[in-house]
C-alpha cells in the first residue's frame, strides 16, 4: 500500500536541492527554509501517524472478538483518565505552537523583500503573463528573465480576474489581483529554466497560463536584456513580420491559432482576407464594410487590426465574446506594426498547417501598415 | 421525574387539539416554539449582519460616497417611519399581553392597529422609493442610466446674449476682429431642448488600488465588467458630452440635477445600492410580518386562541419586534450619519 | 409510582406496523411528517447526488490520464470539476449526516417521538430539493467558477459561462434548508429530552449534531447573504466585489470562507459523532473520555468561526492577519487530536467485532489522521504559500471530506442500515468493498499529495507533459476506478439486502443507545412507552443471543424497564 512506499522512501528532515520524494528541485534562497519547515512538520506527522496507526492496528487485533465471545465485557477498562487526557491535549498544543512559530518566521522572510531588489512589473491577463523590466524598457511575454544571485521583486497586477503567480522551484506564490498591486520576491541561486504557473483559477485556459523563468548569471542577463531592449528598434522593416511571429505571437497564441481552427478568438489564418474585404461580421450585426472606407472609422483596413489590438472591446466579432484583453501600453508602436504586418503576411510566414516556415520568403511582401495612407 | 413531566402532569390528560402528538405538554410545546423562534431570529440578524458588514466595509473604503449619498435621503420621512414602526411594535406587545389575559377583542383591535402600522410603513417607503427612482437614484449600474428628471441645461441662451452684448461693445470700441469672434460664438446653435447628459461612471480601481487619474480604467477596459446595455449607454453619451463641450467651451456645464454634479464622487451608485439592498430586504420582512399579523388576526377572529394557547401571537410578536429593531439600526446608519 | 415494564429488549418487530408500513402510497411519503421517512427521503436524494458527483469526478480523473487531457476540452473540464465540487459539498456532504442519518436517528436516540417541528422538517426537505434542482440545472448553463465562486471571475460578463445565478440561488436555498434542519435539532435537543436524558447522558452523536447545528444556524445566513450579494452584483453591477467599480474582489473571499470554513466542520463534526458511536458500540467498550469528546465538539464549533483567513494566505491580505489566522488555525487541531486519542483509548481492552461498520470507523481514524495532519502544512504560513492551490490542498480536503466525513457517513449508513430497513446486508461483501475502497482511495489521493508538493496547480485541465506529473496522475486515475467499483459494490449489496437480506434483530450490533431499544425498523411513533435512559455506553448489561442474532439484556442484570405511558402521566 502507499503507506509502505512512503515509509520506504522516507527522508527525514533532509532538504535536497535536486528534488526529493516530497519536494521538487529548489533554486532559490528561501526554498531550503520552506523545505525545512515542511520536513519538520513531516517528522512530527510521521511520529503521530505511526503512533496512532500502531496502536489502532495492535488493539484491533489484540482485542478482536467474535460476537459469540462477547459473553463478558471488560468491566475493568477505564472510562477516563484525566491526567492522560490532559497530556494528550497539552503536548500537541505545544507542538503546534512550535510549528506555528517556524512557519511564521519563514513567512515573514518570504514577505520582506530586500531594499535593493531588482524590480519587474508583472501583468496577468487571461491567459498570459507579461513581464516588464522598467530598467531596460523591455517587455517579455511567456518568459521571465532574471539575474542569478540577486533579489528580484515582482510587482504584480491583473487586468481582468484573479490570477496567481507560482514558481515551484523558488517556493513562491502570490495572487495577482485586479485593481491593486501585490508583490513577491525571490533570489534565484541556480541558473537554468524553471516553470511558472498560474495557480488561481481564472477561466477557460487557466491551465495554459504558463511561462518560463530564465535565470541567467548577471553578465549574461545584462547582455540579454540589452539585446531585447533594442530588438525591435534594430530590426529592419522587412524583418518585422517574421519578428512578429517569432517574438510576439506567443502572447496571442493562447487564443488565436495559425491553422484556421477557432479558439477563444478567431484564427489569424484568413483574417487579413476577411479584413481587407470587410466581410467580418460583428455581434451587433454590423459588417466591417460598414465601417471601412473613406470617412469610415477605418479608412484603411490595417487600422482595424490595430484597433482590435488596442481596443478589442469596440467591435466584437460574431460568435466570440469580448474576452480579449487590451494590449494598450504593453506593446510598443513598432511591435504593433510587427503584429499587423505578421497578420497581413501570414500566408508567407506559415504553411497550410500553421507551422512557421524556416526562412520565409518575404520578397515583395506588403510591409506597409497603412499608417502613411 | 423530570420537570417536563411534572408540567405535563399539571395539564393532565386533556390533549388539546393544538398539541401535536410528539409533545407531552402545551408548556413544552410553547417553550420549544419560543426557542425555535429565537434561533430563527438569530439567523435573521446574521443575515442582516452580512449586509451591515458590507455597509461598514464600503463606508470605511469610500466615506465620501456615503457622505454624499445620505444627503439625498429624506430624514423627515425616515423619522416618521421610525415612529410608525415603534408604535406598531407597541401595539403588538399589547396584543400579546391581552392574549395572555384572554381579552380577545382587545387582541383584535391591537392587531389591526399593528397591521395599519405595517401598511403605513410600506406606504411611506413606497413614496420614498418612487421619489428616488424618479430622480434616478437606482441601485447598481442602472444608476447611470438616464434619470427621468434630469436635463442637461446648457446656459447657451445666456451666453449668446452675453456674446451679443460683447459684439456690441467691441464694435463700439472699433475692434472688428474681436467683434467677429464674439459674433461667431453667439451664432452657435442652441442645444436641443431635450439634450440629456449624464456623467460616465469613472471607475476607480480597487479601494487600496490605483487612484491617480492615469490609472483610471477607460471604457474599453471597463467593458470587461459591464453589461452591454450600460456600455451602449456610455458610448452614446460620449457624443453628447462632446457636444456640450463644443457648444460651451470651457463653461461649467450647469446640470439641473445633483446626480450630474461633476463633484459627485466616483461610484456614487454604491450608496444607493446598499441603501436599497438593506431597506429593501427590511421591507420584505415588513411585508412578511404584515402577512403573519393578518394571519394571526384571522385566527383570532375564528377564536383559535385562548388564554391557554396563544403561542403564535407570542411568536409573531417576537418576529415583529426584530423587524422593528433592525429598522432602528438602519435609520441612523442611512439617514442620520 | 413508576410501573416497570419488564418486556425484553428484543421485542420482535410488530409485523405490519413499522414506520415503513404504517401508511402507504406515494403521498404518504412526500407529505410525511415522520422524521424517519424524511430522513430516508434525504438519504435517497443524497446518495443519488453522490452518484452524480462521483460520475463527474470520474470524468475529471479520466481527463487527467494524459497531459493534454483525454476526453474534454478546457471549458468542459472546468464545468466538470465545478459541478463535482458543488454537488459533493452542497448536496452530499453537508446534508449527508445531519439531514439524512441525523433526521432518522436523532429523535429516536433521544427518546422522542419526532423532531420539534415536523412541518419545518418536511419544508426543509422540499426546499432542499428545489435548491438541488437549481444547482444541477446550472450544469446546462455551463457553470464553471469552481465551487468557491471567486469574484471577479464569477461576475465577469464575458467569460463563456452562465449558470452563476441559478447555482447561487440553489446554494442559497440549500443553505436555508440546512439552517432549518439545524434549528430543528437544537430545539429538539433542548426541549424534547425525556426523563433521565440529561445533557451528559446523551450519546456523543447527539453532541456532535448539536455542535453542528449551532454552526449551521450561525454561519449559513452569512453564506446566504454573500451569495445574494454575488447574484445582485452579477445581475445589476452594484460594485461591491467588482474592482472596476471600486469594489474589492478579496472581500468576497472573506465572506465566502467565513461560512465555508465552519462548513468544513459542519461536514466533519457529525462524522466524528458517528465514529464515536461506531468505535464504542463495535468495541463493546465504554467510550473513553466522554466529557472531553463532548466538549471538544463544542470547542471545534467555536474555533471554527475564527480561522477562515487561512484560505487566503496568498490573497494579498496583510501579513499580520495571516499570522493571526495561522495561529488560530492550529487551535482547531487540538480538539481533533483529543478525539482521535480518545477513540484509540476506547478500543483498549475492548471486545472488538470486525463488522463492516467498525472497519469504517477504523478507516476513518486512518484517513482522518492523514487528512488532519496534512492540514498542519497548510495552516503553517511558510509551507502554505507554497502548497496553496496545488493538488496538495486537493488531497488534503479529499482526505478530510471524503476519507473522513464521507466515510463517517458511509460507516453510519452501515451501522444504522438494519435499523432503517430492518434488513441485514452481506457483511463479507461489505468487508471486501471496504478494503477495495481503502486501496483505491489511497491510490487516488495519496498520489495527489505528491503531485501537489511537486507543484501541480489545481483546476488544471491539462498539464505540461515533461513536468513529471503524469505517472502520479495515472495511478490516481486507476485508483479512482477501483474506488468507483467499491461504491457500486456497496450500492449492490445494500439494494440486495432490501430484497433478500436477513431480517435484522432489534439490536444486531450491541448498542445501548435508545434507537437499539425499539424494533428494526422502528414503529411509527418510535416509542409507545417512554424508554428508560441509562448510561448509553455501558455495554456490560448486554449479551449476544444466537437465536435472534442480536444482543439482548443479560438475565442476571436487573432491567430498568420502560416507563409506560401510564407511568409517565400518572
Ligand atoms: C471536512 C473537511 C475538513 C476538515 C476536517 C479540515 C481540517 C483542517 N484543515 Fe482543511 N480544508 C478543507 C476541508 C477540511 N479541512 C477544504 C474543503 C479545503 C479547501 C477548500 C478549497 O480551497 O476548495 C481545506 C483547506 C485548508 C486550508 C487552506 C489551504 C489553501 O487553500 O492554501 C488550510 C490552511 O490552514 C486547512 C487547514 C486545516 C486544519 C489545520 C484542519 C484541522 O482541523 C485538522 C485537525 C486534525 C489533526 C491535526 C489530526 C489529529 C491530531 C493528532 C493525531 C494529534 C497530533 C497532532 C498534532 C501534533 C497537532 N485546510
Ligand atoms: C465530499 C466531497 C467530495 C467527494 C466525496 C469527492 C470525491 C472524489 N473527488 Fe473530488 N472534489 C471535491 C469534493 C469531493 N470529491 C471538491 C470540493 C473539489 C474542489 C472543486 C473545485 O476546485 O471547485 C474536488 C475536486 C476534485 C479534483 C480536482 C479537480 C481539479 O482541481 O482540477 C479531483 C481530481 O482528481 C477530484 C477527484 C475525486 C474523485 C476521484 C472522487 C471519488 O472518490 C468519487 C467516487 C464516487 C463515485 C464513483 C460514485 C459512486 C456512487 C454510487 C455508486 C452510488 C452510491 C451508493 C451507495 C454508496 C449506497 N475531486
Ligand atoms: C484572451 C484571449 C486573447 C488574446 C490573448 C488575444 N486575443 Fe485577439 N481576440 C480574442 C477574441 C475573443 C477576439 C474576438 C472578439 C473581438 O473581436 O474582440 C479577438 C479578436 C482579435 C482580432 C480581430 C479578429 C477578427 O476576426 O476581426 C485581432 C486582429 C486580434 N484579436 C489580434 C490579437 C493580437 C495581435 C493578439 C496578441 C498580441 C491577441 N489578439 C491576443 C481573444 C484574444
Ligand atoms: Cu490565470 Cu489561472
Ligand atoms: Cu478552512
Amino acid at each position: 500500500m502507499s503507506m509502505l512506499g512512503l515509509l520506504a522512501t522516507m527522508k527525514l528532515g533532509e532538504a535536497t536541492s535536486g528534488g526529493g520524494f516530497w519536494m521538487p528541485e529548489s533554486a532559490s534562497t528561501v526554498a531550503p527554509e520552506v523545505d525545512s519547515v515542511f520536513y519538520f512538520i513531516n517528522n512530527i506527522n510521521y511520529f503521530f501517524f505511526a503512533l496512532c496507526m500502531v496502536i489502532l492496528i495492535w488493539f484491533a487485533f489484540r482485542y478482536h472478538a467474535k460476537p459469540s465471545e462477547h459473553a463478558t465485557f471488560a468491566a475493568d477498562a477505564p472510562t477516563h483518565n484525566t491526567p492522560l487526557e490532559l497530556t494528550w491535549t497539552v503536548v500537541p498544543l505545544l507542538l503546534v505552537g512550535v510549528i506555528f512559530w517556524l512557519g511564521m518566521d519563514g513567512y515573514l522572510e518570504l514577505n520582506e523583500s530586500p531594499e535593493d531588489a531588482y524590480e519587474v512589473q508583472v501583468t496577468g491577463q487571461k491567459w498570459s503573463w507579461t513581464f516588464q523590466h522598467p530598467e531596460f524598457g523591455v517587455t517579455e511575454a511567456a518568459e521571465l528573465t532574471v539575474p542569478l544571485n540577486k533579489p528580484v521583486r515582482l510587482i504584480m497586477t491583473s487586468s481582468d480576474v484573479l490570477h496567481s503567480l507560482f514558481i515551484p522551484a523558488f517556493r513562491v506564490k502570490n495572487d495577482v489581483v485586479p485593481g491593486r498591486y501585490t508583490s513577491l520576491w525571490f533570489e534565484a541561486n541556480k541558473p537554468g529554466q524553471y516553470r511558472l504557473y498560474c495557480a488561481e483559477y481564472c477561466g477557460k485556459d487557466h491551465s495554459k497560463m504558463l511561462a518560463v523563468v530564465n535565470v541567467l548569471p548577471e553578465d549574461e542577463f545584462q547582455t540579454r536584456l540589452g539585446k531585447l531592449a533594442r530588438e525591435y528598434e534594430d530590426i529592419d522593416d522587412r524583418d518585422l513580420p517574421a519578428y512578429g511571429l517569432t517574438r510576439l505571437y506567443n502572447r496571442c497564441a493562447s487564443c488565436h491559432s495559425l491553422d484556421g481552427s477557432s479558439g477563444t478568438g478567431p484564427s489569424f489564418k484568413g483574417l487579413w482576407d476577411r479584413t481587407r474585404k470587410g466581410t467580418t461580421v460583428f455581434t451587433n450585426g454590423q459588417d466591417l464594410k460598414d465601417l471601412a472606407g473613406p470617412g469610415g472609422e477605418f479608412e484603411v483596413p490595417e487600422n482595424y487590426l490595430r484597433d482590435s489590438i488596442l481596443n478589442p472591446q469596440r467591435h466584437i466579432v460574431q460568435n466570440y465574446t469580448g474576452s480579449m484583453p487590451t494590449f494598450k501600453g504593453q506593446l510598443k508602436e513598432r511591435q504593433i506594426d510587427a503584429l499587423v504586418l505578421m497578420i497581413k503576411n501570414l500566408d508567407r510566414l506559415v504553411d497550410e498547417q500553421g507551422v512557421p516556415i524556416e526562412n520565409p520568403d518575404l520578397e515583395g511582401a506588403d510591409i506597409s501598415t497603412g499608417a502613411g495612407q | 421525574m423530570s420537570q417536563v413531566h411534572i408540567q405535563g402532569d399539571e395539564h393532565g390528560h386533556d390533549h388539546p387539539e393544538f398539541l401535536a402528538h410528539h409533545w407531552s405538554s402545551p408548556v413544552q410545546q410553547f417553550e420549544a416554539g419560543k426557542l425555535g423562534m429565537w434561533l430563527f431570529l438569530a439567523t435573521e440578524i446574521l443575515l442582516f449582519g452580512g449586509l451591515f458588514v458590507a455597509y461598514a466595509v464600503w463606508r470605511s473604503n469610500h466615506p465620501e460616497i456615503f457622505a454624499y449619498g445620505s444627503q439625498f435621503l429624506d430624514t423627515t420621512w425616515g423619522a416618521i417611519n421610525t415612529a410608525v414602526l415603534l408604535t406598531s411594535s407597541m401595539t403588538m406587545a399589547m396584543a400579546v399581553t391581552f392574549a395572555a389575559r384572554g381579552k380577545m377583542k382587545a387582541v383584535v383591535v391591537t392587531l389591526i392597529l399593528t397591521l395599519m402600522g405595517a401598511g403605513g410603513f410600506m406606504a411611506i417607503k413606497y413614496v420614498e422609493y418612487s421619489h428616488k427612482f424618479h430622480e434616478g437614484f437606482y441601485p447598481g449600474l442602472s444608476f447611470y442610466e438616464e434619470p427621468e428628471a434630469s436635463h442637461l441645461w446648457l446656459p447657451l441662451e445666456e451666453t449668446a446674449i452675453a456674446h451679443k452684448d460683447a459684439v456690441a461693445a467691441h464694435e463700439a470700441a472699433g475692434s472688428a476682429a474681436l467683434a467677429a469672434e464674439d459674433a461667431a460664438r453667439a451664432e452657435l446653435p442652441a442645444a436641443p431642448a431635450e439634450a440629456q447628459v449624464w456623467n460616465q461612471p469613472k471607475a476607480g480601481l480597487g479601494p487600496e488600488g490605483l487612484t491617480t487619474d492615469q490609472e483610471l480604467l477607460d471604457t474599453a477596459e471597463l467593458a470587461i465588467f459591464l453589461p452591454p446595455s450600460v456600455l451602449g449607454n456610455i458610448e452614446d453619451q460620449h457624443e453628447e458630452v462632446a457636444f456640450a463641450e463644443h457648444h460651451a467651451p470651457g463653461e461649467q456645464v450647469h446640470l439641473s440635477h445633483p446626480l450630474q454634479d461633476p463633484e459627485r464622487p466616483v461610484n456614487a451608485q454604491k450608496f444607493f445600492t446598499i441603501y436599497f439592498l438593506m431597506t429593501g430586504l427590511h421591507g420584505i420582512h415588513v411585508v412578511v410580518g404584515g402577512i403573519v399579523i393578518l394571519w394571526l388576526l384571522i385566527l383570532t377572529l375564528r377564536g383559535r386562541f385562548s388564554r391557554k394557547y396563544y403561542t403564535p401571537v407570542d411568536l409573531g410578536g417576537l418576529y415583529w419586534h426584530i423587524v422593528d429593531v433592525i429598522w432602528i439600526f438602519l435609520f441612523p446608519l442611512f439617514y442620520l450619519i | 409510582m413508576t410501573t416497570i415494564n419488564t418486556q425484553p429488549l428484543d421485542r420482535p418487530a410488530i409485523e405490519g406496523d413499522n414506520y415503513l408500513t404504517h401508511s402507504r402510497g406515494f403521498l404518504s411519503w412526500i407529505l410525511t411528517l415522520d422524521h424517519k421517512r424524511i430522513g430516508v427521503m434525504y438519504l435517497v436524494s443524497v446518495l443519488a447526488c453522490f452518484l452524480l458527483g462521483g460520475l463527474f469526478a470520474l470524468a475529471v480523473r479520466t481527463q487527467l490520464l494524459v497531459p493534454d487531457g483525454l476526453i474534454m476540452d478546457q471549458d468542459q473540464y472546468n464545468q466538470a470539476f465545478t459541478l463535482h465540487g458543488g454537488i459533493m459539498v452542497f448536496l452530499v456532504i453537508i446534508p449527508g449526516i445531519p439531514a439524512a442519518l441525523g433526521n432518522f436517528v436523532l429523535p429516536i436516540m433521544l427518546g422522542a417521538k419526532d423532531v420539534a417541528f415536523p412541518r419545518l422538517n418536511l419544508f426543509s426537505y422540499w426546499l432542499w430539493i428545489v435548491g438541488a434542482i437549481f444547482l444541477v440545472v446550472s450544469i446546462f448553463a455551463g457553470l464553471d467558477t469552481g465551487w468557491t465562486f471567486y469574484t471577479p471571475y464569477s461576475i465577469d460578463q464575458n467569460s463563456a459561462m452562465g449558470g452563476v445565478i441559478p447555482a447561487v440561488t440553489g446554494a442559497f436555498l440549500l443553505g436555508f434548508a440546512s439552517i432549518f434542519t439545524g434549528m430543528n435539532f437544537i430545539v429538539t435537543i433542548h426541549r424534547l429530552r425525556p426523563d433521565g436524558m440529561t445533557w451528559f447522558r446523551m450519546p456523543l452523536f447527539l453532541w456532535s449534531l448539536y455542535a453542528t447545528a449551532v454552526i449551521q444556524v450561525l454561519a449559513t445566513p452569512v453564506l446566504g447573504i454573500t451569495l445574494a450579494l454575488l447574484a445582485v452584483e452579477r445581475a445589476f453591477g452594484i460594485g461591491i466585489f467588482n474592482p472596476a467599480l471600486g469594489g474589492d474582489p478579496v472581500l468576497f473571499q472573506h465572506f465566502f470562507w467565513f461560512y465555508s470554513h465552519p462548513a468544513v466542520y459542519i461536514m466533519i463534526l457529525p462524522a466524528m459523532g458517528v465514529v464515536s458511536e461506531l468505535i464504542a458500540v463495535h468495541s463493546h467498550r465504554h467510550i473513553f473520555g466522554y466529557h472531553f469528546i463532548a466538549w471538544s465538539s463544542i470547542a471545534i464549533a467555536i474555533f471554527s468561526f475564527l480561522v477562515w483567513g487561512h484560505h487566503m494566505f496568498t490573497s494579498g491580505q496583510s501579513p499580520l492577519m495571516n499570522v493571526i489566522f495561522s495561529f488560530i488555525t492550529f487551535s482547531v487541531a487540538i480538539p481533533s487530536a483529543v478525539k482521535v486519542f480518545n477513540w484509540l483509548a476506547t478500543m483498549y481492552k475492548g471486545s472488538i467485532s470486525w463488522n463492516t461498520a467498525m472497519l469504517y470507523g477504523m478507516g476513518f481514524i486512518f484517513l482522518f489522521l492523514i487528512g488532519g495532519l496534512t492540514g498542519l502544512y497548510l495552516g503553517t504560513l511558510a509551507t502554505d504559500v507554497y502548497l496553496h492551490d496545488t493538488y496538495f490542498v486537493v488531497a488534503h480536503f479529499h482526505y478530510t471530506m471524503m476519507g473522513s466525513a464521507l466515510i463517517g457517513f458511509i460507516g453510519g449508513l452501515h451501522h444504522w442500515w438494519p435499523k432503517i430497513t430492518g434488513k441485514m446486508f452481506n457483511e463479507n461483501a461489505g468487508r471486501i468493498a471496504f478494503f477495495l475502497f481503502l486501496i483505491g482511495y489511497n491510490m487516488t489521493f495519496f498520489t495527489q499529495f505528491m503531485l501537489g508538493s511537486h507543484g501541480m496547480p489545481r483546476r488544471y485541465a491539462t498539464y505540461p507533459a515533461d513536468a513529471g506529473f503524469q505517472n502520479y496522475n495515472i495511478i490516481s486515475t486507476i485508483g479512482s476506478y477501483l474506488m468507483a467499483i467499491s461504491f457500486f459494490m456497496m450500492a449492490g449489496y445494500f439494494i440486495a439486502s432490501i430484497f433478500g437480506g436477513k431480517r435484522a434483530a432489534a439490536n444486531p450490533w450491541g448498542g445501548r443507545s435508545l434507537e437499539w431499544q425499539c424494533s428494526s425498523p422502528p414503529p411509527h411513533d418510535n416509542f409507545s412507552e417512554q424508554p428508560a435512559v441509562g448510561d448509553c455506553y455501558d455495554f456490560s448489561v448486554l449479551r449476544w443471543d444466537e437465536a435472534t442474532q442480536g444482543y439482548v439484556w443479560r438475565e442476571d442484570v436487573e432491567h430498568p424497564g420502560h416507563h409506560t405511558e401510564e407511568a409517565a402521566h400518572a
